[in-house]
């Protein structure tokens, strides 16, 4: 069990993980786009527009749970400085940066055949902004700044200010009178959404996550070889 | 019916955009990602060699992880 937890493991899983992930991934791409673009039907009042959902709604939901994992483990962090946490809140951020900004993109362009324009400052969109936002000066802290311990404390605190606004984010619907619509997949209480576009929904979700984790173990692994490849300077000395 | 596809009922450019846009980003994301560790594995495996070859033996011995990263380098050369 211990051997299980231990690096070298990890590593070795990391890699197992990563050959699986390339091996299936594009079969279940293909499977998710023609369900997606062809078989599912359109609706009843969007037309075809509404296959714009299956990759903004995917979107936004990877955006909005990477941020609560990054304040969340970097809350951990605080209390119990586990040196793989800030790794592996490091490789989440800029996976959840480009999912937020897929979100938003994809969001506008779906505005416009449905409420008549690209952009409106309403408080959904303003607070995905300012969640895009949270995730530039993350990523920008540890660019910046050299020390690597500093880094990570100053980004752990962005991180769990910005945990208020996944909420904001959540219910800004139901809270201020907005253009956008309210949820229409609820995890408690009844989804208003059909099945022939639910399944589609969901099997795109899935293939975004298994891109996600694509991404993020290529960046863990990453991260795990520049600590060594700075440890091996010491043999160097 | 191809044309349908394609025009998705006054739709398409609107649908195919935000399909487009979305898979362009991840596709340069994952190229990106996989070129940086590449890189990485790269000059990693190069420091490796660089070492004595006493220092070298000392570095795989102890850090199962390093033998690991050696031995993916070398099997993507």
């Amino acid at each position: 069990m211990l051997n299980f937890f231990h690096n070298s493991y990890i590593f070795f899983l990391i890699e197992k993980l990563i050959n699986f992930i390339n091996s299936i991934f594009f079969v279940l791409l293909l499977i998710a786009l023609s369900f997606a673009l062809v078989f599912s039907p359109p609706d009843y009042l969007q037309g075809e527009s509404v296959r714009i959902m299956y990759v903004h709604v995917p979107a936004a939901w990877i955006s909005l749970a990477s941020f609560s994992c990054i304040s969340i483990l970097s809350i951990l962090n605080f209390i119990f400085k586990i040196k793989n946490l800030k790794l592996i809140t490091k490789s989440i951020a800029p996976i959840g940066l480009m999912f937020t900004c897929i979100a938003i993109v994809t969001g506008s362009i779906w505005g416009q055949p449905t409420w008549g324009t690209f952009w409106a400052w309403d408080a959904r969109i303003t607070s995905m902004v300012i969640m895009a936002l949270f995730y530039l000066i993350f990523i920008v802290i540890h660019k910046f700044f050299d020390e690597d311990d500093k880094a990570n404390k100053i980004s752990s605190i962005v991180a769990v200010i910005g945990l208020i606004n996944i909420p904001i984010i959540k219910y800004s619907v139901e809270w201020w009178s907005t253009l956008h619509q309210p949820a229409s997949i609820k995890i408690t209480g009844t989804s208003t959404i059909h099945s022939s576009m639910l399944t589609p929904l969901l099997l795109m979700f899935f293939v975004l996550i298994l891109y996600c984790a694509l991404i993020f173990l290529m960046k863990y692994k990453t991260e795990i070889i520049r600590i060594k490849k700075k440890n091996l300077r010491r043999y160097d000395q | 019916m191809i044309s349908n596809f394609i025009t998705m009922n006054g739709y398409g450019i609107f649908v195919w955009s935000s399909f487009v846009i979305t898979f362009l980003v991840c596709g340069l994301v994952y190229y990106k990602t996989r070129k940086t560790l590449k890189k990485y594995e790269k000059e990693f495996a190069k420091e490796i060699e660089e070492l004595s070859i006493e220092q070298k033996k000392t570095v795989l011995r102890n850090s199962k992880i390093a033998s690991k990263i050696l031995a993916s380098y070398n099997k993507t050369i």
